[in-house]
């Protein structure tokens, strides 16, 4: 067993452990943690796929940003009792979720070993050793900054939408944005207080 | 030597848990982090074919769906809260006010 | 290392790119004036997309950057289809200007715009990566639109819900692209075109990985569009979003859904079929759907009572009308598909316009309280029975154009092709279920007309819905008896878009 297979198995079991403890925890801060825990597995497959840059960047900004972005909302949100995070489902229905979703997964290894067997483009393992700029930073941003430069600036035209979406979903109304509360009553009752206190 | 589809038998397995998540799951936010596995799913296939052809596409794909599925999730969460606060719950069950 | 740019020419990305600064201009002047002149930013964004509409009959065909945007006839068309989406449902939304969205003027509109620049993205894009945030541009507003009445219960449901919905299709459609771009090398269709056509040649069972890509893919686009079984999201959404973002949703995202689905299935697949052109393979599920489509959505309509709801399930079945015509993969299907589009946009528009103006004088969406409406605002009530009607298909109406043209042509390709005489199956079912369809639109004429009570309501129109009404009133009626114009645009579009019929 060579050193990559072992490497391989290793964080594949690693990745798929881990999103399967995130489903089913109770805690969803627990949930968050498995799924950086399969995230680490899956930059793991990504470095020996040959995608340094990406692997870092996920672990970075994936990991490192938007699941403690995660993190953050749920400690804000303090979930704690069952009314809140909800009971399982019944297990009838979970049944065949299950079921389902294991149909799925066979199915679709199926096609997958079938089409990629014997005399196709990808059966025959990573052949031809990449170069050393393979998966490098330049070789990315060489590709983002000429061939692909459109979608690059029109990814920034999406967070745009979806930075101002955001905040007006999330904010809470101020104070000159409510509708105007009644004004207090002034008049026997403050004449009464006044007259208590002197 | 490890076959590509070996890879991508990883991704597929990650997709379906993904599913199965997106099912099952009770709680909002575990939810949405199993819409967030299915796209990683996606692009750990797309990595490993992009390395099965030693092209680097997928290496940009990759970086900009990253991007697009960190602003989804912003505003996922931005919507998570506001109907918490709206309702004090996030389980699904109780978001049951439009019906048939 | 080479940095050389692909040939680019910003001219043709003129009206996107206006429009994106335009959306920001929105933005900008919510913030700098006071609040005195409520309306003026609602004209203020009618007036770019007026502007963006004319740059865009001003600009040429051609590619915009690399082999990435591509300003063809088909884009042409449905960027129409999209800004005049955009301008009815900025025209309506006048009325909640002043009650419901007294906070956040500025993003509402700014946000439909930003959504119609995804929408325009997406018509000329030609390119998988681009297609993609083209549809995530053109969703990720829709689903803050959909919560805008943070306060109100059913609007963040819904919001949620149709965010959990299209994240989940986005997942969906991902993994089929990147599936897509795995068999192929290449995130550019014509290209994919080219290469699947070849490797299909030499590897007999590319077709096995090719049914994930394509399941996934026709699940993510689906349920964009609203086909079962990924339709349970379409009523609930309709009902709680604000009226007029459910406007812009039912002609908008299904718009977008069909270009995507255009662009990837009925080009970037095309070649992958035998010598005689039949999508055999993944045809014949999506007239399954398209089925399930036309019976679900015609039969639950019939008992419902909140108007919202039931134009959610027109607009379901509606889509298995459009679905017919994609699926006959003929120059006359996709140029019927254009023209339903466009006729669809007309009638739902204005059908919704006027739910919104009732909604906003009476605060209520219940088909009962439309009861006796053509005694107290009787032009409106003939006009919501007219764009009712175009729904249903009734001559000389649009409706009735555009279902005959996709009848039509699904019937041309089962006459001259023996392999699919299913698509007769297809026609049939749809006739059928236009006859259903009728009760249901009808029944809503019959209470505005023919019920014993009186309505106690005198529905004042603002200026600019009354525009929108009056422009949808004009569209239904004009292509329904002159469809030439749009026809012969529509016909340019198969041609253009790189499908080849053999």
């Amino acid at each position: 067993m060579s050193l990559d297979l072992a490497i391989f198995v290793i964080s594949a079991l690693v990745a798929v452990f881990g999103a399967t403890m995130m489903i089913f925890q109770r805690n969803p801060v627990a949930s968050v943690l498995y799924l950086i825990l399969s995230l680490v597995g899956q930059a793991v497959l990504y470095v020996q796929l040959g995608a340094a840059f990406v692997g870092a960047v996920l672990i970075i900004v994936y990991s490192g940003a938007i699941l403690v972005l995660f993190l953050f909302v749920i400690m804000m949100l303090n979930l704690r009792s069952s009314a809140d995070l909800g009971e399982p489902s019944p297990p009838v229905s979970r049944f065949v979720k299950y079921f389902v979703s294991c149909l799925i997964f066979l199915e679709l290894s199926f096609i997958i070993r079938e089409s990629l067997g014997a005399g196709s483009t990808t059966s025959a393992g990573i052949v031809t050793m990449a170069d050393d700029s393979f998966g490098s930073v330049e070789s990315v941003a060489t590709l983002l900054f000429t061939r692909y430069l459109y979608p690059f600036e029109l990814t920034s035209v999406l967070l745009l939408s979806a930075i101002v979406g955001a905040v007006i979903i999330a904010r809470r109304a101020t104070e000159d944005e409510l509708p105007p509360q009644p004004e207090k009553a002034v008049g026997p009752i403050s004449q009464k207080t006044n007259e208590g206190q002197e | 030597m490890v076959p590509i589809s070996a890879y991508l038998i990883v991704g597929v397995a990650l997709f379906a848990i993904g599913t199965v998540g997106v099912l099952i799951s009770r709680n909002l936010i575990v939810l949405l982090m199993s819409v967030e596995l299915m796209l990683n799913s996606a692009n750990l296939c797309l990595i490993a074919f992009s390395r099965s052809q030693n092209i680097m596409d997928g290496h940009a794909f990759v970086f900009l769906v990253l991007t697009i599925a960190a602003a989804e999730a912003a505003v996922g969460l931005a919507m998570v809260i506001t109907l918490y606060r709206n309702r004090e719950t996030i389980n699904i069950d109780r978001f049951n006010l439009l019906k048939w | 290392m080479d940095f050389q740019l692909p040939p680019y020419d910003l001219k043709m990305m003129l009206p996107e790119i206006f429009l994106f600064l335009w959306a920001l201009v929105v933005f900008t002047f919510d913030l700098l004036t006071n609040r005195k002149k409520e309306t003026a930013i609602g004209y203020l964004t009618l007036v770019g997309i007026l502007i963006t509409g004319v740059l865009l009959a001003f600009t040429g065909y051609g590619r915009g950057f690399g082999n990435m945007f591509f300003n063809d006839p088909m884009a042409r068309f449905f960027k129409i289809i999209f800004l005049g989406a955009a301008f009815m449902a900025v025209g309506s939304s006048f009325g909640i200007l002043k009650q419901r969205i007294r906070n956040h003027r500025g993003e509402y509109f700014g946000l439909i715009l930003l959504s119609t620049v995804g929408m325009m993205f997406l018509a000329s894009s030609q390119e998988l990566l681009s297609l993609y945030i083209g549809l995530e541009l053109t969703t990720i507003p829709l689903f803050v639109l959909a919560a805008f009445y943070k306060d109100d219960k059913l609007s963040v449901e819904a919001g949620i819900k149709y965010f959990i919905v299209g994240a989940f299709s986005s997942a969906l459609l991902l993994y089929g692209i990147s599936f897509l771009y795995g068999m192929s090398g290449t995130t550019d269709i014509v290209q994919m075109k080219i290469n699947l056509a070849i490797t299909h040649l030499t590897f007999t069972n590319i077709g096995m990985t090719l049914v994930i890509a394509v399941v996934t893919m026709l699940a993510g686009i689906g349920y964009k569009l609203g086909l079962p079984p990924f339709h349970q999201w379409v009523p609930d959404v309709y009902e709680g979003s604000p009226t007029p973002v459910a406007a812009f949703l039912s002609i908008g995202s299904k718009a977008a859904g069909l270009v995507a689905f255009a662009k990837i299935f009925v080009n970037g697949l095309s070649a992958f079929h035998g010598p005689e052109m039949l999508p055999n393979d993944w045809g014949q599920l999506v007239a399954l759907m398209a089925i399930l489509a036309m019976v679900l959505g015609n039969t639950v309509a019939i008992w419902q009572t909140n108007i919202k709801r039931m134009l959610g399930y027109s607009s379901i079945a509606q889509a298995g009308y459009i679905m017919i015509g994609m699926v006959t993969m003929n120059v006359y299907g996709l140029s019927s598909v254009a023209f339903y589009m466009f006729a669809y946009m007309f009638a739902n528009m204005g059908a919704f316009a006027i739910v919104t103006v009732f909604e906003d004088k009476t605060g209520s969406t219940q088909i009962a309280s439309y009861r006796g409406l053509s005694k107290s605002a009787p032009g409106l009530s003939l006009t919501l029975a007219i764009f009712l009607l175009s729904l249903a298909g009734i001559p000389p109406l649009a409706g009735f154009l555009a279902k005959y043209y996709v009848f039509a042509a699904a019937v041309e390709k089962a006459n001259s092709a023996d392999s699919a005489s299913w698509l007769y199956w297809l026609v049939g079912v749809g006739l059928i279920t236009t006859v259903f369809s009728l009760y249901y639109y009808a029944n809503i004429i019959k209470q505005m007309y023919f019920s014993r009570e009186d309505s106690p309501y005198k529905i004042p129109v603002s200026a600019p819905a009354m525009m929108v009404i009056a422009i949808c009133l004009i569209g239904v009626i004009l292509f329904g008896v002159w469809p030439e114009p749009i026809l012969q645009f529509a016909g340019d579009i198969p041609a253009s878009f790189g499908f080849i019929a053999r």
